[in-house]
């Protein structure tokens, strides 16, 4: 047993976490929903083993370091995180019908974690500027952060899919997005995401910065991913002002989200392809 | 005199509306994304190379080569400064205002009209139905206040009215942030030493600038080592430094790459190192005359060649000058003239461009040491900052998870029964304040139908 083989599983169970979400949301299936749940909950508590494993694995080969080095130990992270904020949501909303996307999300990254031929799964040794305490605070607050955001993501389409079926209306339950919580209950849950993330994403971005001054003598270098991390927090903070200052409800703040969201993917992702920066070893 | 105050009005108002801080707001993430499109620190000449004459100038000229300390990007971060301290000011009145507000009576009719609204009726005595209320909200939310009724009984009870202000305490943060780091640059230098094993070394040069700083300490590198991975990664870099004043050494200690020395305000970090040149042996052979002569040079440190009126130097290192190895480069001064040099191949002594002027140039040796590379940093900012950064993370959490929630309360007289209704308003986390009222509300109507119960029978 390793943790290779445990987050291979993870990533299948996953899949069959978003179908069972998925099929008990379209088809009203409270079994289903259930299922969902529950293969949420085994799954991530799973991948909890994995990512223990693994950070005992970098003990036994000599390096010891948490697993959060790397763009494969960072997409494996984020599936967590964005599990772990799922699911305490579901129990704290009592809305099962909310996982399809993140679930969804999980498998995404860890498909892409695993297939991707340009990412390197091995453990590798910590060079000297990643060995930090600030590394582990940073990294887990970030994608606590991408996390929420990705959950408010996924409330925010169907959101939008909900209000284009009109179902806000016809107050008849038969309708294909009649699971869903209300209009006001979905407007409610993405702001409470954002506003869980923002929290998160102003820790990281902190926790980075003072990091980023033991290692380089700077606590603020306009590096790309600072850079973006920054337009990222900007775009959050306008949705947030938007919200309780000019009282935009629905539709506007969900486009918001998901343009909040689409600066969080550049962020991760895109900035990987610009100029090469402080971040670099993101790439590895 | 009415159209001056006006200019001044409406600039004030200008600079207290929400629509220019997300005017602000979103030019300053459209620049800060064109920066990081743009490859930054470039100069005009790079600029040119890779964008054409035109759009090179073009970019030269707007400084989005290096476009986060241009002028006018430091002028939208201080107008985002006084846009928060205008909007403040302008709202903080009114915040006072609203958190003083005491409603002073209520119509039942506009409770009703509320989202969150409840309404009962129960058989009790009037003061015995009043104190009951009144004890659950106390206990559970909030003691209540009373208000004019017009002969029924109405009452309000509210919390968190200061969790108004915690967003004042957001906004001062992001400025205390933006002070010091404004400070920082304003008072503190940022730059680069290298000091060879051994070696001590006082001056600080600042990248980019032909500015130098000289401490007012000296800093010796004892020694330098890296260790290595078994994959051959690096694991550790340290240098051992002493710091000495006035000849003698007053600290002593070892930094790593995330844990630096500060000295007297001043910070060293571990940022880079390499090989750098001590000493050569070099020989100078007159092509005309085949006189051939041999020197001993520190770096740096011109010395005569005998016989001619040249003076020649060992000015630069490089470990490797492309696919041909170590080389040096060596100048020849003479006054009144421009000096000349050339990088000589160390490892090639056969190279034909292994000559300056009429001579051919061998190196005989090199001495190099390892020099160990800090970055130097003083920033009497670095403190602001950090408050900036924990006031922040608190003032955010609190304002999110705090509101500011009133429930009133109305009890008529009615035959049989008197008529109970409650009602409740949240300026933030309404889906939680649902939950909250929704529980009150399962208690309170629990109490009084326990009390009804144990009264006996009650009119049906």
């Amino acid at each position: 047993m390793n943790s290779s083989l445990l987050l291979s599983i993870t990533t299948f169970a996953y899949l069959f976490c978003a179908l069972a979400y998925f099929s008990g949301a379209i088809f009203r299936n409270r079994t289903a929903l259930l299922m969902g749940t529950i293969v949420g909950w085994i799954t991530f508590s799973v991948q909890t083993v994995a990512l223990l494993l693994r950070w005992w694995e970098s003990y036994q080969l000599g390096y010891g370091h948490a697993p959060l080095s790397n763009l494969y130990e960072s997409l494996v992270f984020a599936a967590w995180a964005i599990m772990v904020v799922y699911l305490i949501l579901e129990q704290r909303s009592k809305q099962r019908s909310l996982g399809l996307f993140p679930a969804l999300f999980a498998f995404l990254a860890m498909a892409y974690a695993s297939f991707s031929t340009s990412i390197d799964s091995r453990i590798q040794p910590l060079v000297p500027a990643l060995k930090s305490n600030w590394l582990i605070a940073h990294v887990i607050a970030c994608f606590i952060g991408y996390a929420a955001f990705a959950v408010a993501c996924g409330v925010s389409v169907i959101y939008l899919c909900k209000r284009a079926g009109g179902t806000s209306s016809s107050t008849d339950s038969k309708g294909v997005l009649s699971r869903f919580p209300d209009l006001r209950q979905l407007d409610e849950l993405n702001y409470q995401m954002i506003m869980f993330g923002f929290l998160w994403l102003s820790i990281g971005i902190i926790t980075g910065a003072v990091w980023a001054n033991s290692a380089w003598g700077t606590y603020w270098s306009w590096d790309p991913k600072e850079t973006w991390s920054l337009i990222t927090w900007i775009v959050y903070a306008a949705m947030l002002h938007a919200r309780t200052m000019h009282g935009w409800r629905g539709k506007r703040v969900a486009w918001l989200s998901l343009a909040g969201f689409a600066c969080v993917l550049f962020t991760y992702f895109g900035v990987n392809y610009l100029a090469r920066g402080l971040h670099s070893y993101a790439n590895m | 005199m009415d159209s001056k105050s006006g200019i001044w009005h409406s600039l004030y108002n200008q600079l207290a509306s929400i629509k220019l801080t997300v005017i602000l707001f979103i030019v300053i993430a459209v620049s800060s994304l064109i920066g990081t499109l743009i490859p930054q620190g470039l100069n005009q000449e790079h600029l040119i190379e890779a964008y054409g004459p035109k759009l090179g100038n073009l970019i030269h000229f707007l400084h989005f080569g290096d476009l986060y300390h241009a002028p006018w990007f430091t002028i939208l971060l201080v107008s985002l400064c006084v846009n928060l301290v205008v909007c403040t000011l302008h709202r903080l009145p009114k915040t006072v205002k609203i958190v003083r507000f005491r409603d002073q009576k209520v119509d039942p009719r506009k409770l009703s009209q509320f989202s969150r609204h409840r309404r009962t009726e129960s058989s009790l005595p009037r003061e015995d139905l009043i104190a009951k209320v009144e004890t659950i909200l106390a206990r559970h939310f909030a003691p209540i206040r009373r208000l004019e009724a017009q002969g029924a009984y109405a009452g309000i009870a509210e919390r968190g009215g200061w969790s108004r202000f915690t967003v004042y305490a957001v906004h001062f943060s992001v400025l205390l942030i933006l002070i010091g780091a404004l400070a920082g640059s304003l008072f503190g230098f940022k730059g680069m030493m290298n000091v060879a094993e051994g070696e001590t070394a006082s001056v600080v040069s600042i990248p980019g600038t032909p500015r130098t700083i000289s401490l007012p300490f000296e800093v010796r590198c004892d020694e330098f080592e890296v260790s290595f991975y078994e994959t051959g990664a690096p694991m550790e870099y340290r240098s051992d430094l002493s710091i000495l004043k006035d000849g003698n050494v007053v600290l002593q200690q070892p930094i790593y790459v995330n844990d630096p020395l500060t000295y007297d305000g001043v910070t060293l970090y571990q940022a880079s190192y390499g090989s750098m040149l001590v000493s050569g042996e070099v020989e100078f052979t007159d092509r005309e005359t085949g006189q051939t002569t041999r020197l001993s040079m520190l770096h740096r440190v011109p010395v005569a060649l005998p016989g001619t009126p040249y003076q020649v130097a060992i000015m630069d290192y490089k470990e490797k000058l492309g696919e041909l190895g170590p080389a040096l480069a060596i100048a020849l001064f003479q006054e009144g003239h421009d000096p000349i040099g050339s990088w000589i191949l160390a490892r090639m002594p056969g190279f034909h461009g292994n000559r300056i002027r009429g001579y051919q140039v061998k190196v005989i040796d090199f001495q190099q040491a390892q020099y160990t590379g800090l970055q130097v940093k003083k920033d009497p900012g670095v403190w602001v900052v950090w408050g900036g950064f924990v006031l922040l993370t608190l003032s955010v959490g609190i304002t999110f998870y705090t509101s500011h929630r009133k429930i009133w309360v109305w009890v008529a007289d009615g035959n049989p029964r008197r008529k109970i209704q409650i009602a409740a308003k949240t300026n933030k986390n309404s889906l939680a304040f649902d939950r909250e009222f929704d529980h009150l509300w399962e208690r309170l109507q629990a109490e009084l139908r326990g009390e009804q119960g144990k009264q006996g029978p009650s009119t049906s």
